[in-house]
């Protein structure tokens, strides 16, 4: 009887938790079916005017605008990053020389630094530079902050793998070249898609950073936190939506290329 | 075997060193194999054995030294141009592979075509008695013998001058290790391939090799074969490799304990623990003494004694059947032959 009723109380408990993280989300959909500036729910009338206003009304041209500028800059950093941190991983968790405890925590810094004091750090930086910010310094800025994470994220890969398979590859005759794609590259596949997939999300939805450093672009959390602001009304929910809607898309894609393309990886 | 001008001459390693941060791994070794052999290097963790064979498969440079491969000197060539192959210790098999790619790896590094890779990965899997229906089974899902045996067929794959390992056998449990062993030593024999084979265990040396050598801080200290290596041990460290043996001390000219001249001046007259023997009233022996039995085990075939005597302990081997009746707390007389005995310099 205790087992059952301990169960019950799991049971009552998920449902909570579920609620309390999946309710707003789904608040936020409710919202963007409304046509007043004010949230009142039930809505007096359902439309989707919103929606209608965000993929074609007058400022069409700007909010899509938004969505290009927060995916440039989220596939530029996811690019740069998965380079950057491939190596940088194999620099950490691999090789050994002097010194290498140093970069990782040099390497590593970064996440634990607060992104709005990083964000203005990099604008008073580049101020000094005489570099005018827009959202190729936001890549910039992300990079700071997602390039160690990614790292970290496929460094994980390399401590579970053994590096002699390397050597062994070596020996039976591969270049230098051939190791790395035929043995290295394939062992970190694993690490590379998730590391992509969290690098992409995590530039996606930045605000501090991006608030800081994209000058005169504005990228979809910008957008969002600044008409949510000032200038509220269900068009902001319901860009909201798209973009989740987008972001959805594009990492279900990529999970189901992996599915596909690596069943013998795993 | 076809020899080049000498046989000897097949492999030679001239004053071959390692340092690490100074201090020599390997030591001024220096060998020579001939064609074919089975060659052992045996010695304890950080004896250098393994940095001696990863030099000769080029994954290490030397300090010092040359390695001569049918008299061509191959000592700057890196591993994926040298026609040797190694089995590694974690045997290192490509974990995201099938068995077939794993062996046909060298294969497609030079650019054989996949309907011949496939050809070959099957040939070589009936070489070392592989299914055939493992071809496309992740490495990942095969037992431990089994990816033994990849590891082999990959080795041999690109049909190498020599093959080397490197203690492949060390984290197998006693039973699967034993038949690995015997099917080794039948690969050699039908390869005809060198074999140079490191392990830290001499037992293991002396089940599949033509010579062993021993070796100890970066140098060979006895090179043999294995019946040699085991009835002359040229030290102490070489006799106490193979198991538990009897060391007496010797001391000008005498041995210590028996009060007998010896055949050196100093050193140590090794005695193994088969060669002592209980004496009946009648039975004569070189050297003989009054000993105790404290304690005695079975092992199997064997029994193992624990003798006191002579103000020291010995130990003592005998046939299961010789021991039956020997128990704890009995006295009785005991001798062995100086014959069975060895006396080594140091």
């Amino acid at each position: 009887m205790g087992a059952r009723a301990g169960r019950a109380v799991a049971a009552v408990w998920l449902g909570v938790v579920v609620t309390l993280i999946y309710l707003p989300m789904l608040s936020v959909l409710l919202a963007s079916l409304a046509n007043t500036r004010y949230m009142r729910f039930p809505h007096r009338v359902w439309t989707l005017d919103a929606y209608r206003e965000a993929l074609f009304g007058v400022g069409q041209a700007d909010t899509l605008r938004l969505h290009q500028t927060s995916l440039a800059i989220a596939l530029a950093v996811v690019v740069l990053a998965v380079a950057i941190a491939v190596f940088g991983a194999l620099a950490f968790a691999r090789a050994r020389w002097r010194g290498r405890g140093l970069f990782r925590t040099l390497v590593m810094l970064p996440i634990f630094f607060p992104q709005p004091v990083l964000g203005l750090a990099l604008l008073l930086a580049l101020t000094a530079a005489g570099i005018t910010p827009d959202w190729r310094t936001a890549v910039f800025a992300h990079l700071v902050w997602i390039a160690p994470i990614v790292t970290l994220v496929i460094s994980i890969r390399l401590y579970g793998y053994d590096a002699a398979q390397e050597e062994a590859a070596f020996d039976l005759g591969a270049t230098r070249l051939q190791v790395f794609r035929e043995v290295t590259l394939p062992a970190l596949a694993p690490g590379i898609v998730s590391g992509a997939l969290f690098g992409f999300l995590l530039s996606w939805s930045n605000l501090p950073l991006s608030v800081f450093t994209t000058g005169a672009d504005t990228t979809l959390p910008e957008w969002l936190f600044s008409r949510t602001a000032t200038n509220y009304s269900p068009l902001v929910p319901a860009v909201a939506v798209i973009a989740t809607a987008a972001s959805a898309v594009i990492v279900a894609a990529v999970a189901v290329i992996w599915r596909l393309a690596g069943p013998r990886r795993g | 075997m076809t020899a080049g001008q000498d046989g000897r001459a097949f492999l030679v390693l001239d004053g071959l060193t390692r340092r690490f941060s100074g201090r020599p791994a390997v030591d001024g070794v220096s060998l020579s194999i001939p064609e074919g052999e089975f060659f052992t290097i045996v010695g304890p963790s950080g004896s250098g054995k393994s940095t001696l064979i990863r030099m000769l498969a080029g994954l290490e440079r030397p300090d010092a030294g040359r390695i001569l491969l049918r008299g061509a000197d191959i000592t700057a060539m890196p591993a994926n141009r040298r026609p040797t192959c190694m089995v590694f210790q974690s045997l290192a098999l490509f974990s995201h592979r099938s068995v077939g790619e794993n062996i046909a790896f060298a294969l497609k590094m030079r650019g054989v075509d996949a309907a011949t890779r496939r050809a070959r990965a099957l040939e070589l899997m009936e070489l070392v008695r592989l299914p055939a229906d493992y071809l496309d089974r992740p490495v990942t899902q095969c037992s431990g013998g089994e990816r033994q045996r990849v590891a082999l067929a990959r080795a041999l794959a690109s049909d190498p001058e020599i093959l080397f390992f490197d203690e492949p056998l060390s984290a197998i449990d006693y039973r699967l290790r034993k038949i690995l062993e015997m099917e080794m030593k039948d690969l050699h024999a039908r390869t005809g391939k060198t074999f140079l084979y490191i392990t830290h265990s001499l037992e293991e040396a002396m089940v599949m090799s033509d010579r062993i050598a021993i070796m100890r801080a970066g140098r060979i200290v006895q090179i043999g074969p294995p019946r040699e290596i085991y009835a002359r041990p040229n030290s102490r460290f070489v006799a106490e490799f193979m198991g538990e043996v009897n060391v007496f001390a010797v001391r000008g000219g005498r041995i210590e304990g028996l009060d007998r001249p010896a055949a050196a001046q100093s050193g140590f007259l090794i005695l193994r623990p088969e060669a002592l023997r209980p004496l009946g009233p009648a039975d004569h022996a070189d050297v003989s003494f009054p000993a105790r039995i404290e304690t005695g085990y079975l092992l199997g075939s064997r029994s193992q004694l624990h003798l006191s005597a002579l103000g020291r302990r010995l130990v003592a081997e005998l046939p299961g059947a010789a021991a039956a009746e020997l128990r704890p707390g009995q006295e009785g007389r005991w001798g062995f032959d100086l014959a069975d005995a060895v006396v080594t310099p140091e």
